[in-house]
C-alpha cells in the first residue's frame, strides 16, 4: 500500500497504481491531453447515454475481456462496478462469476454469448474478424451505433490494458538510473 | 524550410504487408455526413481535415464520444511535441499493426514513418520478419518491447524497460512508446472488425 490514495476518479492510476507521489504520476501528466482522453474514452464507453447496449453488458465485455489478458487489477475494477448497485442495479453475482472464468460456460442468453464471442475474438484472435461476426450481432438485436459502441468498447480496452501493462512494467524498473 | 528533397518511395510487398496507398470500406452502414449531428461533425474535425471523407471515421461517428475522446487521444499520442521522435511512434505502430495482421493500418503508418524519417529499409525488415527487425540496437530494442507489448502485455516486467533504457530510451520515450503501442492494440481491432482494406487494382478497377 502507498501512503497516499490515487487520485480516485483516473482509472489508470487505480489500476496500476500510481499515488500522486509516484514518479510516473507526474511523468504521466507531461501528456496531460493523453491523461484526460484515455479517462474521458473511459467515462464515454461505460456512459448511459450510449443506448442499445446496456452498462450492464458493457461492463460484463469489460469484465471478460482483461480476464482473458489476464489483466487483473482492472478485471477485479470491471468486476466491483458490476456488483455495485449503479443506475441499472447491481448484476447478478452468478452472471459475473461465470463472465470473469474465461474456461466457465457462458451464459445462456443468446445475446449475450454473442456479444461475449465477438470480445473474445477481437481481445486474442483481431485477425480473424469477418463480416459474418458483424452480421452475427446485428441478427442479434443490435443495431449499427450499438456494434460501433461495442467495437469501441473492445478495442478500447485492448488499450487500456496495455497502457497499465506499460506502467507496471515501469514501475516495477524504478526509477531511471 | 529547406528539407532535402524526399526520395521516390521504394514500394515494399511482403508477406501481404504493403507501404502503398490503401482504401478501406466499412462493412456497416457509415453516417451521412448531409444529417450528422452537430457532435458528430466536431468529433470528425477533431480526428482530422480529412476525417470527414473517410469511411472509418463516418462509421466511428455513430458514437460521437467516443470518437471525439478517441481523436484528442490520438493526436496527443501521435503528434505531441517532445519525447519519442514522431518517427520512432510511427515505427512502434508499425510493428503492432504488421503483428495482428492490420495490413491497412500498417500501410499507413509505414508511410509516416518514411515521411519523418526518409527511408524505409526497417519497415521493409518489419514486414519482412517483424521479430528482427531494426537498424540500429536503438530501434531492434523499440521493435522488440512494441512486439511483447503487442502481443503478451501480461508478460510485460520491468527487463522489457531496463532494454529500452540500455538502448538510450527516457522513461519520457519509453511512455510514449507505450501510448504508441497501446493505440494501435485498439486502431487495428476496428480497422479489421469494421471493415476491409482496398487494394490498388480494385480500386482501379471499381473506378473503371
Amino acid at each position: 500500500m502507498t501512503s497516499s490514495a490515487p487520485t480516485p476518479d483516473d482509472v489508470i492510476d487505480q489500476a496500476v497504481p500510481l499515488a500522486p507521489d509516484h514518479p510516473l504520476y507526474a511523468l504521466r501528466r507531461e501528456r496531460p491531453k493523453v491523461v484526460a482522453s484515455t479517462q474521458g474514452s473511459y467515462e464515454g464507453m461505460f456512459s448511459p447515454a450510449v443506448q442499445g447496449i446496456s452498462v450492464t453488458e458493457r461492463l460484463l465485455v469489460a469484465l471478460h475481456a482483461c480476464r482473458l489478458s489476464k489483466a487483473d487489477s482492472l478485471a477485479a475494477h470491471y468486476r466491483s462496478r458490476l456488483l455495485a448497485d449503479g443506475a441499472e442495479g447491481a448484476a447478478d453475482p452468478a452472471l459475473v462469476d461465470a463472465v470473469a472464468s474465461s474456461n466457465a460456460a457462458l451464459p445462456a442468453d443468446a445475446r449475450l454469448q454473442t456479444i461475449l464471442g465477438f470480445t473474445a475474438k477481437l481481445i486474442d484472435r483481431p485477425i480473424e474478424g469477418d463480416r459474418a461476426a458483424i452480421d452475427a450481432l446485428l441478427q442479434a438485436g443490435l443495431s449499427t451505433p450499438a456494434v460501433v459502441a461495442l467495437g469501441q468498447l473492445i478495442a478500447f480496452l485492448s488499450y487500456q490494458i496495455r497502457v497499465v501493462a506499460g506502467l507496471q512494467a515501469m514501475a516495477d524498473a524504478g526509477a531511471a538510473a | 524550410m529547406s528539407a532535402p528533397p524526399v526520395p521516390a518511395s521504394t514500394p515494399i510487398r511482403s508477406h501481404g504487408f504493403t507501404n502503398e496507398v490503401l482504401g478501406w470500406k466499412a462493412w456497416l452502414e457509415t453516417v451521412d455526413l448531409a444529417t450528422a449531428s452537430p457532435e458528430q461533425i466536431a468529433a470528425l474535425e477533431e480526428m482530422s481535415p480529412q476525417a470527414k471523407q473517410s469511411a472509418y471515421f463516418l462509421l466511428l461517428a455513430h458514437q460521437p464520444e467516443m470518437l471525439l475522446q478517441r481523436s484528442i487521444a490520438f493526436n496527443a499520442i501521435m503528434f505531441a511535441p517532445g519525447g519519442m521522435p514522431r518517427a520512432e511512434r510511427e515505427l512502434g505502430a508499425t510493428v503492432e499493426s504488421r503483428l495482428n495482421g492490420c495490413v491497412y493500418c500498417a500501410s499507413v503508418h509505414a508511410q509516416r514513418f518514411e515521411q519523418l524519417a526518409k527511408r524505409n529499409d526497417v519497415i521493409a525488415q518489419l514486414f519482412e520478419d517483424p521479430l528482427s527487425a531494426g537498424t540500429t540496437p536503438r530501434e531492434q530494442a523499440i521493435v522488440k518491447f512494441s512486439a511483447d507489448l503487442a502481443l503478451k502485455p501480461d508478460a510485460l516486467s520491468a527487463e522489457h524497460v531496463r532494454a529500452l533504457r540500455q538502448a538510450g530510451l527516457s522513461d519520457m520515450e519509453v511512455l510514449d512508446l507505450v501510448h504508441a503501442v497501446a493505440l494501435f492494440a485498439w486502431a487495428n481491432r476496428l480497422m479489421l472488425n469494421m471493415g476491409e482494406p482496398i487494394f490498388p487494382a480494385a480500386t482501379a478497377a471499381a473506378a473503371a
